[in-house]
């Protein structure tokens, strides 16, 4: 499903805006850009803000008591052409004809393409390896690495239908990169642990 | 060179002793006890009188002079329309001439199913029949006042296109005043060209029967407060310079400092005043759209809003008008409020410091790819550059 288009793009990652006011896709998941013939750029959604278009103009409170949340949006129809959601993705690699490279693109993704989330089908393929977990740890960002890297597991534990064996992969692998830093470590094992 | 604030400053602290001064606040109170005791019948037919001569700019009472007029119930399903214009004015600096109006717009419908269309489109004129009015000639260039009338015009036309999308009730917005006074030190032949097409753009809104409103925000009118003048003066025909009442001209000189936004400072949130013809040279020309105007309390600051004859004299499009302003304030985020539909058709049509340089460079490239290098003015290009 396309969810955004690319506004900004680089080496690490890209900026999009979402089609959907207030409904970026999750922190963690993955999402990916069609760059070439069988050839998909994927991401990991590491931000996402909603906020004014202009950025000369603020969003200011519009609510009442008698009118709030969802009905903000019916008495004022205009916001949804001046607010935008945007969400940002940390590059995690390439899937060409099947086959699943981790790692940063040679190129960024072009401006203005669309992105797409990824079904479950391409998630358990690109999840198969966690090599990207280390990609996941060295972003740059306003949300800590080790809360990203949590969102991503819990994301795609859940896309993979609750594949119990993958979330036990994904602790050793978290636990063998942060094995230095134990705060960080417990954090994470903290977040992915599945809520019963 | 920095501006010297230092000798600005003293007559900055001597200009708000004068606007706070107690004796003001009490002028006020005055001016509206005597708009409670006008009559508007006298008041009317002295104004009418020719032999009066008038030299200011009065308001005519419609019907009473301070009654006032709660905000009727808005209806639950309507749309407001409004529409605003920017301009690139023609640059005698630059190496060609044109100009460019940006007219934007906003259609903003509420209800059972809410929606909103902001949209706007740019027009770049360059022709010599664009460029002046009598292009043969080379006379009468479109600047100044007349490109001003040129984009009342088109904020016009591009307000009742956008109405047509509606299938509403639909109120029509324009940002400031129907009365386009920036023509009457026009020659005639310069009058009769834009009315001929502003006039014909509101026959199209009332043969629809879409009321067409201006919305002023802190308007600095005293169109009733100088009718207020009329009243006090006793003489026959009025001539301040042989003024034979001492009285009556300390009050008239008092009068001259309040508006008619304070002179309506009474009215409480969501009231509006009665109705007052406006006496513009210009609405001579209006014919059936001859404009008319209250003042309206919007719950922060009183505004003045003005529409043709024909709106204003249907109760049930006025209370319409009167209800949906009301509605659009309350709606509106920031306070003072002002309608959503005018700030987002403003926010459409403003053309940023960039897009200006945009369409400079578009042109200059265009001209140099034809082999066409033209320089701008020295004046011009030593601004741009300012060297030490």
């Amino acid at each position: 499903m396309r969810v955004g288009e690319i506004v900004e793009s680089n080496s690490t990652g890209f900026v999009c805006e979402s089609y959907e006011l207030n409904r970026p896709p999750a922190l963690g998941s993955l999402v990916k850009v069609h760059v070439g013939e069988a050839r998909d750029l994927y991401g990991v959604v590491c931000y996402g803000e909603t906020g004014s278009l202009d950025p000369g103009r603020r969003a200011v409170r519009r609510s009442t008591d008698e009118v709030y949340d969802h009905q903000v949006y019916r008495e004022s129809p205009q916001l949804e052409h001046v607010l935008r959601t945007e969400f940002t993705s940390v590059a995690v690699g390439i899937v060409e004809r099947g086959i699943v490279v981790q790692g940063l693109p040679s190129l960024p993704p072009p401006l203005h393409f669309s992105v797409h989330t990824c079904s479950s089908e391409e998630t358990i393929l690109f999840t198969e390896n966690l090599y990207y977990f280390r990609l996941l740890l060295r972003a740059s960002g306003p949300v800590a690495v080790e809360q990203l890297l949590a969102a991503n597991v819990r994301e795609v534990y859940i896309e993979r239908g609750s594949d119990e064996e993958w979330l036990r992969e994904a602790a050793r692998e978290a636990a063998s990169l942060l094995k230095h830093d134990y705060d960080r470590l417990m954090a994470v094992l903290y977040a992915i642990q599945p809520v019963r | 060179m920095p501006l010297r604030l230092g000798s600005i400053g003293d007559g900055v602290e001597r200009m708000v002793e004068i606007l706070a001064a107690e004796e003001r606040s009490q002028w006020v109170e005055r001016a509206q006890r005597l708009l409670h005791d006008a009559d508007p019948g006298d008041l009317k037919a002295k104004l009418r009188d020719r032999r009066t001569r008038v030299p200011w700019l009065v308001a005519i009472p419609v019907s009473s002079m301070d009654d006032v007029f709660g905000a009727p119930d808005c209806p639950s399903y309507f749309s407001v329309v409004a529409a605003d214009g920017s301009s690139v004015p023609p640059d005698r600096h630059s190496p060609a001439r044109f100009y460019v109006l940006n007219t934007g717009r906003a259609i903003l419908t509420y209800g059972e199913r809410p929606s909103a269309v902001l949209d706007a489109s740019a027009q770049f004129h360059f022709q010599m029949e664009d460029l002046y009015l009598y292009p043969s000639a080379g006379s009468f260039p479109i600047e100044g006042a007349r490109l001003s009338a040129k984009m009342a015009v088109a904020e016009l036309r591009g307000l009742r296109e956008a109405t047509e999308r509606t299938e509403t009730p639909v109120a029509a917005l324009r940002d400031g005043s129907l009365i386009l006074w920036g023509l009457q030190n026009e020659d005639s032949r310069v009058q009769q060209r834009f009315l001929r097409e502003f006039l014909e753009c509101l026959d199209d809104f009332q043969n629809a029967g879409v009321p067409v409103v201006g919305y002023t925000s802190l308007p600095g009118a005293r169109d009733v407060v100088n009718s207020l003048r009329v009243w006090l003066c006793q003489a026959e025909a009025i001539d301040c310079a042989n003024c034979s009442s001492p009285e009556a001209m300390d009050s008239c000189k008092a009068l001259v400092t309040i508006l008619d936004r304070q002179l309506f400072g009474f009215l409480k949130a969501g009231e509006r005043s009665d109705i007052f013809e406006s006496t513009s040279a210009i609405l001579s020309e209006y014919g059936d759209h001859r404009i008319q105007f209250f003042y309206l309390n919007v719950d922060g600051e009183v505004v003045r809003i003005e529409a043709p004859q024909w709106v204003m004299h249907d109760s049930q499009m006025v209370d319409f008008v009167h209800s949906v302003l009301c509605d659009q304030c309350r709606r509106s985020g920031v306070h003072p409020p002002y309608p959503p539909a005018l700030q987002e058709a403003h926010e459409q049509a403003v053309i940023s410091i960039t897009d200006r340089r945009l369409v400079e460079d578009m042109v200059d490239r265009a001209l140099a790819r034809r082999g066409i290098v033209f320089t701008r003015s020295a004046k011009d290009r030593s601004k741009r550059r300012r060297a030490v």
